[in-house]
Formats: C-alpha cells, structure tokens, sequence
C-alpha cells in the first residue's frame, strides 16, 4: 500500500534538499581544505626540493665549463702568490652572460656544506635556482660593488641565517680561476625595499667612505614578508689562485 | 560531487578505486606544475632585491 502513497505533485522533498545541500557544502570544504594543506606543503617543502636541484644543476654546469676552460686557466693562476689585491684588469671585462651561474658561494655562517651558485640577474625565475648578481653592479673582485640578492624563505632558504651574519664573518666566492674572500664590515642593517643607495659602488648607509672592492648581499625581512630588506656589507680581504683549496676561516 | 564522480567511473569497486586514485594523483600534478608556480609570485616571499619600483634593474 506504500505506493499508493503519491508524491505530492513534482515536488522534491526538502530533506533530500537539505542533505545535498549540506554534502556539497562539507565537500567544498574539504576540497578548499585539501588545496591549502597542498600549497602550504609545495611552497615550504617542494620548492626547496626544486630549487635544491637546480642548484646543484647550475653548479654541474659551471664546473663542466671550468674544467673545459681549465687548461689555459691552470697555467695562469699557478703563480698566483698568497693575497694580493686582483688584477686591475677586471673592471674592463664584460659582463657575466645573463641567466648563466658564474661563480658560487660559500658563506662558514651559514654551515660548512652551505653553498649557492650565484647567477647573474635578479629576476624571480633566476632566483628560484640560486643567488642572483645584480646586473648593474660590479664584476667579482673588481672595484665597485658586487652586489647579490637570496631569498631568505622558500626555494631552499639559502639566506635562512642571514641575521646572524657579523662583522669579520667571510664570504667566500670561487670563479672559473680565482677565490675571492670578502669580509664583513657593516650590517645586517633593515632598510626599505627603495633603499637603492645600498647597492652603490660605494654603498650608501654603509660603513665604507671610498671607493673600494665591495660586497652587498641583501635578503627580505621580515622573514616571511615584504616589507623591508635585510643588507650586509663586506670588502674584499684577500684572493687566491683556483687551483689552491678554499681559503681557509682565518685567511684574512 | 565526489559521489557523482563515483557513480559515473566504469566499472567494480577495485577498478573505480584505482581510477580515483589516478585522478586525484593527476591533479596533484597539475596543481604543483602548474597552478602554484602560478599562485606562488603573489606571496611576498619573492621580493628580496632593493630595486622595487625604481626600474634600475628588473
């Protein structure tokens, strides 16, 4: 007799309604829940896997095309005594290839096995690999001011430590022939993100008065933020030839 | 939404299991090749050069 029972015209009953309201509702939930866990994860974890590996993908390469560079490069730097200043020569050398690593860093700070290619140019895509060299600033070991640019958050955290940088730390950066070992002087100093006097060939804010062979490396700050920039600065303290070992942590 | 794609998979329980669990992999993919690389550049995390704005250098 339970089919006699009509339904009331073409009505849908409203708990039916209600209950697929409901369902559709925790379903977008779950969904919009579901997608932030997974972007949350992607941002800190999986960009730091990418980043890691192409790292390691830039510093193959650089040492690929310094070992095919190495047999004119050997010669030369053979005789290359303890520290004297560099050649003069390089301020008149061309700029770096734009989206190529030129150079890695080591920075003892920051741990013994810590080390970035740096890259030249800033933009976003280049920073996702590595260090990025401002373009318009000076070439390794020349006068003026070599300038680098890190994230400190995200794509493998290569500046994570950044304020425990102090004066009298080194940073140390290797070229095809040369180790360049810069010392700290002045900073970590928190500026704003127009703050460009402190990437001058004699940083403004600085501690240095005369032109010099300088280094700014800058990051973001606060850590998870935009609003303002972290900035060091070094001067260079010593090179040594290539083919020797990496200056040691009292080199200065 | 989610049942709706349940009933309309092809066939046994195993089979649509397996389905689900390609699908679900496959947006992963997406979502981590594609669309957070996307979304990522408008967190604040990328900006850490001093030449906002001033056109200096990009």
């Amino acid at each position: 007799m339970r089919s006699r029972w009509p339904p009331p015209r073409d009505r849908v009953r409203p708990d039916v309604v209600l209950r697929l309201a409901v369902r559709t509702v925790s379903e977008v939930c779950l969904t919009a829940g579901t997608l932030i866990v997974l972007f949350v994860a992607y941002v800190l974890l999986w960009t730091g896997v990418k980043a890691d590996r192409a790292a390691d993908g830039e510093m193959a390469r650089l040492r690929d095309s310094w070992a095919a560079a190495a047999p004119q490069a050997a010669p030369a730097a053979a005789p290359g005594a303890a520290a004297p200043p560099p050649a003069s020569a390089a301020p008149r050398e061309p700029r770096y290839a734009p989206g190529r690593a030129f150079a890695e860093m080591y920075v003892p700070r920051f741990g013994p096995d810590w080390v970035r290619p740096v890259l030249e140019g800033t933009d976003a895509e280049l920073l996702k690999k590595g260090l990025g060299h401002y373009a318009s600033t000076a070439r390794l070991g020349a006068v003026g001011n070599f300038s680098v640019a890190g994230h400190r958050r995200t794509h493998g955290d290569p500046f994570k430590d950044f304020p425990k940088l102090r004066p009298g730390d080194e940073v140390i950066l290797k070229d095809a022939a040369t180790w360049y070992t810069y010392t700290i002087r002045g900073g970590p100093l928190r500026t704003l993100p127009t703050d460009v006097g402190v990437v001058d060939p004699v940083p403004r804010k600085s501690p240095f008065t005369a032109p010099g062979r300088y280094l700014t490396l800058t990051t973001c700050d606060p850590e998870w933020g935009h609003s303002h920039r972290l900035v060091v600065w070094g001067e260079l303290t010593g090179t040594r030839a290539g083919g020797q070992g990496r200056p040691g942590g009292s080199s200065r | 939404m989610y049942g709706w794609i349940w009933r309309h998979l092809p066939g046994n329980a195993w089979v649509r299991a397996l389905i689900s669990l390609v699908l679900v992999l496959a947006v992963v993919f997406v979502l981590f090749q594609y669309v957070f690389p996307w979304a990522e550049p408008l967190l604040p995390f990328n900006d850490v050069t001093v030449d906002e704005g001033s056109g200096a250098t990009p």
